[in-house]
């Protein structure tokens, strides 16, 4: 298994894919908050704004590790590649499970590094134009351990779903669809329905994460955190039997 | 004990195709074994069921005694070339193997033994979509090999080779058989490794048609007599009066039935010329066209 494990990890560092997707995350967080930081009035910095984007800006990096677990799996069947790793390990769901973990760790690994490059960037940002900004963004050590906790499950959710689906960018494009648009408006239609569907609950985890909000998107309609967490283990559980399910009876011609 | 044995292996693709049918045989260690056989006959599926990639619908097959998810350590036993498009393209020709050697527990020191067996390490670290489709066959064949494995499945591995590669993949298939690896190799070009195996295999729509030694085969079928004559119209006439089965292209006759003497009676007795007559033991492609064209008529 430890063979499997850093053939795993090879794969990642060995193509742009991992590579590329860290930069949009970077991109996505980093140069908005730099800019925000040197072009806004100082006294707007020494407010409140700077959570306020973060909160906005970190939403983005939950999908893209979203994406970054489905193109883990599905580039498996795209590229052929399958049929190597089930050579070298016939027990398919070994595959499986071990793809899920590396992915769930890989996912909380970029999520630390990109919240502490933010830190450094408000410290340095603030340092330079002199003042004092709250590089917390209002939020505590809890709310940073939720959104690092659910950018593992995030991604092991991908992944799942990448072997459900194989067809790459059908399944991109479903999720993403059904992550911004579908499920938003279920929870805003029938929020009875929509505090159980998956983003939602993830969301709630993290209190502030996907489909927008902040931490007020916990509201009375939502499920609380503990329960949210179960149930979002529960999604990945049954995803990621079904997804074992199935390659163990798929046909790899 | 035969190192690959296969009994009543049936795969049916949805309720329209039955892509093997009722196929059972057997492989000995030491030899190469060719699975031979028009596109669509069965042999890439049939490969797969012994790697345990695709499921048979009936039957079963086993690889050193076991199937092959029950072997320990599979990729150090069994090495297989299937399809040379299974790398990423993003990745080095030298990563590609290392991912593979990685999960097999095997050093990047094979990696680049291998890489220098199949004369690909000065493109070891190029990405593989730079790959011509020799190149990338290459590649295969040494994933396949990595583990330094006793038993070779290659699937079409001369497909995209020119000429030269087709002469080295044969003396390098020869020298793997003369190491005492079990090889099996298949291929829809029956004439690229009528010189190469021992053993063939003959599918043809999901049916095994014939197995066993290649010289046995070719020796229990008709051989062709070739004539030529500048009469040769009034040969083939002569020929077929007399039974024969003939094809004629100008002056030249493939004829089957009658030995070349008897040809050369026949030619005689209608006062007919020959410049040519010659016996010929059927190629590959004659004797699976005949094997194939037995079975139609049965």
């Amino acid at each position: 298994m430890i063979g499997l494990a850093r053939a795993e990890l090879l794969k990642l560092r060995s193509t742009r894919t991992a590579l590329g997707l860290f930069i949009v995350i970077l991109l996505v967080t980093l140069v908005p908050l730099t800019v925000l930081i040197f072009a806004v009035p100082k006294d707007w910095l020494e407010t409140d704004g700077v959570s306020g984007f973060l909160n906005t800006a970190s939403a983005f990096v939950p999908l893209v590790l979203l994406v970054f677990g489905i193109l883990g799996m599905t580039n498996e069947y795209r590229h052929g590649t399958i049929t190597y790793s089930y050579l070298v390990t016939p027990h398919r769901w070994q595959v499986m499970a071990m793809k899920l973990v590396v992915y769930a760790v890989a996912g909380i690994v970029t999520m630390v590094v990109a919240v502490l490059l933010v830190y450094v960037v408000i410290r340095l940002g603030g340092a330079v134009r002199g003042v004092s900004i709250d590089a917390t963004g209002g939020s505590t050590f809890g709310d940073y351990a939720r959104q690092i906790v659910v950018a593992g499950l995030i991604t092991t959710f991908g992944v799942a779903l990448g072997a459900l689906f194989r067809a790459q960018v059908i399944t991109v494009a479903g999720v993403l669809i059904w992550a911004l648009a579908i499920e938003n408006i279920i929870v805003v239609l029938k929020p009875a329905i929509g505090r159980w569907l998956p983003f939602t609950v993830f969301n709630t985890v993290s209190a502030g994460q996907m489909s927008g909000g902040g931490a007020d998107a916990v509201t009375t309609d939502m499920l609380t955190r503990p329960q949210a967490f179960i149930v979002s283990i529960v999604y990945i559980a049954i995803v990621s039997v079904a997804a074992v399910f199935i390659s163990l009876r798929r046909d790899v011609t | 004990m035969p190192v690959i044995k296969a009994e009543h292996l049936s795969k049916r693709f949805g309720k329209k195709v039955l892509a093997v049918d009722d196929v059972s045989f057997a492989i000995e260690a030491g030899t190469i074994t060719g699975v031979l056989g028009p596109n669509g006959a069965g042999k890439t599926t049939t490969l797969r069921m012994i790697l345990d990639l695709v499921r048979p619908t009936a039957g079963t097959v086993t690889i050193l005694g076991s199937r092959y998810r029950e072997l320990h350590a599979p990729a150090a036993r069994v090495g297989a070339l299937l399809d040379s498009s299974g790398f990423h393209p993003g990745r080095s020709g030298r990563n590609a193997l290392r991912v593979i050697a990685t999960g097999a527990g095997v050093s990047d020191a094979r990696v680049d033994e291998t890489l220098a067996l199949v004369e690909l390490e000065g493109a070891a670290k190029r990405a593989v979509k730079g790959y011509s489709t020799g190149m990338k066959q290459r590649l295969a064949l040494a994933a396949a090999l990595l583990g330094d494995p006793e038993v070779l499945i290659l699937d079409e591995p001369a497909n995209g080779l020119d000429p030269e590669g087709m002469l080295w993949l044969r003396t390098f298939l020869r020298k793997l058989a003369t190491e005492g690896r079990t090889v099996v190799v298949s291929s829809h070009v029956l004439a690229e490794v009528e010189q190469t195996v021992d053993d063939i295999l003959i599918l043809s729509k999901g049916k095994l048609l014939a197995q066993g030694p290649i010289h046995e085969l070719t020796a229990s079928t008709q051989p062709v007599v070739r004539a030529r004559s500048p009469q040769a119209e009034k040969l083939e006439a002569a020929l077929i009066s007399a039974g024969a089965a003939v094809n004629r292209l100008n002056d030249a006759l493939a004829v089957r039935g009658p030995s070349a003497a008897e040809v050369g009676e026949i030619a005689h007795g209608h006062g007919i010329a020959l410049h040519e007559l010659l016996t010929e033991q059927p190629s590959l492609e004659e004797l699976f066209l005949q094997i194939a064209g037995t079975r139609r008529e049965q």
